[in-house]
């Protein structure tokens, strides 16, 4: 191929040099060039290898479906492989590089591989499942493990970066009523006709330019037409999105979109985002998504050289880059002769070969008056060169097999095998495209969701037609009873062809060059007993590649078809799903990304509690205080000091993640005594209860303080894992199941501020905040009381005397602004009554001694006598889980229940998540677990908490092991009452 | 009275950001406001909505979806029997009182963090966003949304000054931060807050 670029024509701006870099290499280009066509233009012929046999490719085509110029674009970080050359926009000083390849893609040492091409054929990775013969016949694939690396990195789609992306990417949500996708003829007109009749219309085209195949053209008359369409729809406040991609089409008008936004910029603004994918919800959707010529499967025809007809009237028409000097034109269809006389006029040496015996009919004389040859009933046998075309050797059919006829001298082979309207997005939503014979192609289907096809991607090859398609197509999706053209166009039919090959020819014919599956790896797969579409698909691998098989999936059919003898209908298609081209990973992440992954949630204290040396630690969405370390303190050291300094001082720790609902309402109370399994009917006003929830089937859901803040009004508190699961079930019960209760559930854990202040100087502490210290001596708030009361500087509080860590202790809850003042106020008191801040570290070791569960223990299997709360099920009263909590399974007396864990060698460890077995017996599942453990500053030593069957009264005084699997380590511990230190609860009552 | 602390203290950084001389997108915190839900019970609802309706200073109580600015504030119908009150502060001499028949008042101020989104690109901004149609036809001043956020439901209505957001309080930076990485494109100005 001796491609050249011409002095002028096209439409690239010449005036305006880019720069660009191949493998290292420095190029020019122009404005509105690809990064095919300017390196085509440069004389560049090798653009990449192939996937198996590491064959030298070129471009072979001038769009999505390219499967030749498949490269890596820019470096680095931000190196993206399997770009397709052919749709890259060139911008200044835009660097690629060949993939897939070693050193280069000119020099491939990988190329030796298609000397073992036989050893590589259909399902040639699946075999290699069964071991390596002869050294594992029989017994599996042991050294698979090894060998499959190497067939991996010989075989590739080239590398992205390991490195994270250091782009931005957006999400966005559009809106219309009608969405067209395409810009050519049928789209301009679809889009123009459905805003003229006043409708809101987005208009979307993959290319950087607005015109599909008018940008072909050479015809002025075209050009103008174009602008005058574009002109009006500007007019007519159509939204248009050019370099965007509808990669997806969904329920009820729901497409998907890719807009690369800077893609095609020399400089990226700072603040673009590099992709859009967009969601568009429309009321209507009209696919002008064009069509795409076929090629032909014959021996070595993805030499570099070899190219659709199409594609070299693109690089022509478009680029003005003149592919070839002499070239051959091969087709069975009159779309080639255009581009035939084209070429020629532009200066090549041209002959075209018709496979039909009648040729192209009329068009033949167009050829003779453009100095075209025409030969007709041949079809190419072979590409002949080995780097790149040289010529063509023809055949001519004979019956139903072919017969070796002359060879062309050439270094540029075209080939029209007919044309595939593109019906993907179609098929995306499940409409079966139908099989026309007369066009040789699948047309579309009806499609739901009021989506309609026009233009040539509905069979229509004439322009003038298309255009009167999408205007018919525009009237169709508004409603608008209209009949459009019929498909079809061309004045001499199709001959269709798929495979023109000798009986005994070994050579390799290529129908899906991406995955470099040839025909004969189709012939092998139906020989294996592949006979299903979808099965010789996935075998294969015919149109898996990055191209979703858009240039051989009808090759492939046919060539199934005539293995199977039956017709390409009866074959069946397999459906093309989502995405018609390839999406970014970074695209579909969005900006959700780092911190963005996940919402974080900040208590109102967070930036108080950084401020005041908190490390920081995740529970659910939420960022919580871990540890507040001292200089040089580990978090060991740390935790142990501030749950030592809670027990003999005063500690306070941010509790404003826990859930909060207010339950208001007349019926309030009797919601309540349904939902817990203890009484709450009766709960005086100003009072907390401690309560359990169960599910239906008996099992423990939740558990958490109620207070009564008024006869109608109630502050129910949950676990921070569990607020929003409560919150749900809650507005079940009451929309579902008891509509007649007057109640209103709401969430209000954003609206308090919530801290424990605990130790036996707690009291003192508080009371220095208040403008009312003596609203918390005993004799006005005892032992889960609730008042609400006035911090210093007149804010407003609610005071609840619990404990979760056996302490004397209150929860004092503020307006969530008021947290950080809250805290200033208790700090300021507390420290010099030598407390600490305490977080979930401490917080765990002491709920730990004192045998309270939390989510950790309340795992979705473990009941409520399982726990050892038990005498908090009502026997008055039913509750959710009453009935089910009664279940034999749930009642077994060998149930695994709470228990407390000491290590036999108090100076011993042992593991959280380990299993607790009898001695001698530390496999299987174990007697029971450990669900966590700690250093207890109370006791000195090692504790834990955990299940074990049949509990504390049946290990008294025997011994487990605590056997961890997987971290290895076996210890003795010894089972005690959960109930590890202050078991009377003295201290929290004191 | 010591004053309350907006979660945003932090992060929100007055001023213009992103490219020179562009203002797509300004955003602004209304830091003094006041916030009562009202909710009604199936029989009580004309009742309850009258109510909510006198004491935000409307003729009518707000429809399903439908956002009424009165003398005193907006009322927003944010369920099918709940409406919040959203107030400049100290335009509420007292909270509401509802008998308990008649249904419940509560109050949210400090549970959310009201952001007004206003420029040529707001509506774009919030798209980035909010899966909802936010076309003038669609979405006219007077309308109000309970839609989701990165996950996280969110209240938005459009007034005559503009778009409104109400962020629960501890996704608030995080939400924010969002908004502003993604602002930056299009020009932003982060309006100083009258406090």
């Amino acid at each position: 191929m001796s491609a050249t670029r011409l002095t002028k024509g096209g439409r690239i701006d010449r005036s305006r040099t880019l720069k660009l870099t191949w493998d290292g290499k420095s190029y020019d280009g122009f404005v509105g060039d690809t990064l095919a066509s300017a390196l085509m233009a440069s004389g560049t012929q090798i653009l990449g290898r192939s996937f198996k046999y590491h064959r030298p490719r070129g471009v072979m085509s001038a769009g999505v479906e390219e499967s030749g110029a498949i490269v890596t674009l820019g470096t680095g970080v931000r190196a993206e492989p399997n770009t397709k050359a052919t749709m890259q926009e060139l911008f200044d000083g835009l660097s690629a590089h060949g993939q897939n390849a070693w050193p280069n893609v000119r020099n491939d040492v990988g190329s030796v591989l298609g000397l073992f091409g036989r050893f590589f054929s259909a399902g040639f990775y699946y075999k290699t499942f069964m071991g390596l013969p002869p050294f594992e016949w029989g017994r599996g694939t042991g050294i698979w493990m090894q060998y499959e690396k190497l067939i991996r990195k010989a075989a590739g789609m080239g590398e992205a970066s390991r490195l994270a992306d250091p782009d931005a990417y957006d999400h966005a949500h559009a809106f219309c009523d009608v969405l067209v996708v395409g810009s050519g003829p049928a789209g301009l007109n679809a889009a123009l006709t459905a805003a003229q009749q006043g409708k809101d219309v987005i208009l979307v085209e993959q290319d950087f330019e607005l015109g599909g195949d008018f940008l072909n053209q050479t015809d002025p008359a075209a050009e103008a037409r174009r602008i005058e369409l574009i002109t009006a729809l500007q007019a007519a406040g159509v939204r248009i999105m050019t370099r965007t991609t509808a990669f997806g089409l969904y329920d009820y008008g729901t497409a998907g979109l890719l807009e690369r936004v800077t893609d095609h910029l020399a400089l990226k603004p700072e603040h673009s985002p590099r992709q859009r994918f967009w969601t568009v919800r429309a009321g209507a959707t009209v696919l002008a998504t064009g069509a795409l010529e076929r090629m032909v499967c014959f021996a070595d025809n993805d030499r570099p050289g070899v190219m659709t007809a199409a594609a070299a009237r693109s690089y022509l028409n478009r680029f003005g880059v003149l592919p070839g000097q002499n070239i051959v034109v091969t087709t069975n269809n009159d779309s080639a002769y255009a581009t035939a006389a084209e070429l020629a006029v532009a200066g090549a040496s041209v002959t075209l070969v018709d496979l039909r015996p009648e040729g192209g009919g009329s068009l033949s004389e167009v050829m003779a008056d453009a100095s075209v040859a025409v030969r007709t009933g041949l079809a190419p046998l072979r590409a002949c060169g080995r780097r790149a075309v040289n010529g063509v050797q023809l055949a001519r059919a004979e019956g139903n097999s072919w017969a070796t006829a002359d060879t062309l001298p050439c270094d540029l082979l075209l080939v029209s095998g007919g044309w595939s309207p593109v019906v993907n997005l179609l098929s995306h939503r499940g409409a079966k495209p139908k099989w026309d014979a007369d066009l040789a192609c699948f047309l579309p289907a009806p499609c739901p969701d009021n989506v309609v096809m026009a233009g040539s991607a509905s069979g229509i090859w004439q322009g003038d037609a298309c255009e009167a398609s999408g205007i018919a197509a525009a009237k169709t999706a508004l409603g608008q009873a209209v009949e459009g053209p019929v498909p079809g166009g061309w004045d001499t039919p199709i001959k269709p062809v798929y495979e023109v090959g000798l009986p005994d020819q070994k050579t390799k014919g290529f129908v899906d060059p991406q995955h470099d599956v040839t025909s004969s790896d189709v012939r092998l797969a139906h020989q294996e007993g592949f006979v299903s579409v979808e099965h010789l698909k996935r075998y294969t691998t015919l149109g898996m590649a990055t191209d979703q098989g858009k240039m051989g999936n009808v090759i492939g059919l046919a060539l199934m078809a005539e293995a199977l003898g039956k017709e390409i209908p009866n074959v069946g298609t397999t459906r093309f799903r989502p995405p018609y081209t390839p999406v970014a990973i970074g695209a579909l992440a969005g900006r959700n990304v780092g911190d963005h992954f996940r919402t974080l949630r900040r208590t109102p204290m967070h930036d108080w509690n950084l401020r005041h040396g908190a490390t920081m630690t995740d529970a659910g969405l939420w960022h919580r205080p871990w540890y507040y370390a001292r200089a040089g303190e580990t978090i060991t050291e740390a935790y142990i000091r501030e749950a030592a300094t809670v027990r003999q001082a005063i500690g306070i720790c941010d509790v404003s993640s826990l859930g909060k609902i207010a339950v208001q309402g007349p019926d309030a109370s009797e919601f309540l005594n349904r939902v817990y399994s203890n009484a709450f009917a009766k709960l005086p006003i100003g009072k907390a209860r401690y309560g359990i929830m169960l599910r239906d089937d008996g099992i423990v859901m939740d558990d958490g303080t109620t207070w009564r803040l008024s006869e109608t009004d109630f502050l129910l508190t949950t676990t921070t894992a569990n607020a929003g699961k409560v919150m749900v079930w809650l507005e079940e019960l009451l929309q579902l199941r008891w509509p007649d209760l007057k109640v209103h559930v709401s969430s209000v854990s954003d609206q308090w501020a919530g801290v424990s202040v605990a130790g036996p100087k707690a009291r003192d502490g508080i009371a220095a905040c208040l403008e009312d210290p003596d609203a918390i001596l005993a004799e006005n708030l005892p032992f889960m009381g609730v008042t609400r009361t006035r911090l210093n500087g007149g804010i407003d509080c609610l005071i609840a005397r619990i404990s979760f860590s056996g302490e004397l202790a209150y929860e004092v809850y503020v307006s969530a602004g008021y947290g950080e003042r809250m805290m200033d106020l208790l700090w300021a008191a507390a420290e010099p009554l030598e407390g600490c801040l305490y977080g979930l570290e401490a917080l765990g070791a002491l709920r730990i001694e004192k045998g309270h569960v939390t989510g950790a223990e309340l795992d979705g299997r473990v009941t409520i006598d399982d726990a050892g709360l038990g005498k908090m099920a009502s026997t008055k009263k039913p509750f959710i889980g009453s009935a089910l909590r009664q279940r034999p399974e749930l009642l077994r007396p060998d149930r695994p229940q709470l228990v407390g864990i000491f290590p036999k060698d108090r100076s011993q460890t042992f593991n959280g998540g380990a299993l607790l077995c009898k001695p001698g017996v530390t496999e299987g599942h174990g007697e029971g677990w450990v669900t966590a453990v700690t250093h207890s500053p109370a006791l000195g030593h090692w504790i834990g908490i955990g299940y074990i069957s049949g509990g504390h009264g049946d290990w008294q005084g025997k011994t487990a092991i605590a056997t961890d699997p997987v971290r290895k380590g076996d210890i003795e511990v010894e089972i005690v009452s959960p109930h590890m230190f202050d078991p009377e609860g003295e201290r929290m009552h004191g | 009275m010591a004053n309350s602390v907006s979660p945003l203290h932090t992060s929100y950084v007055a001023g213009h950001h992103g490219p020179e001389g562009k203002i797509g997108v300004t955003l602004e915190e209304i830091e003094d406001f006041a916030m009562v839900q009202f909710s009604a019970w199936p029989n009580t609802l004309a009742r309850t909505g009258t109510e909510a309706a006198r004491i935000a200073g409307c003729a009518t109580a707000a429809s399903p979806g439908e956002a009424v600015l009165g003398k005193i504030g907006t009322l927003l119908r944010v369920e099918p029997l709940k409406w919040w009150l959203v107030a400049p502060a100290g335009s509420l001499s007292e909270t509401p009182v509802l008998a308990p028949e008649d249904g419940a008042i509560l109050d949210l101020l400090q549970s959310r963090v009201w952001i007004r989104v206003g420029g040529p690109k707001a509506e774009v901004l919030l798209n980035h966003f909010l899966p909802i149609d936010l076309r003038a036809a669609a979405f006219p001043s007077g309308t109000v949304a309970s839609t989701g956020f990165h996950h996280v439901g969110v209240t938005l209505w459009r007034d005559q000054t503009g778009l409104n957001l109400l962020l629960p309080r501890s996704f608030a930076v995080s939400l924010w931060d969002l908004l502003c990485e993604s602002a930056l494109q299009y020009g932003l100005e982060v309006i100083q807050p009258e406090r």
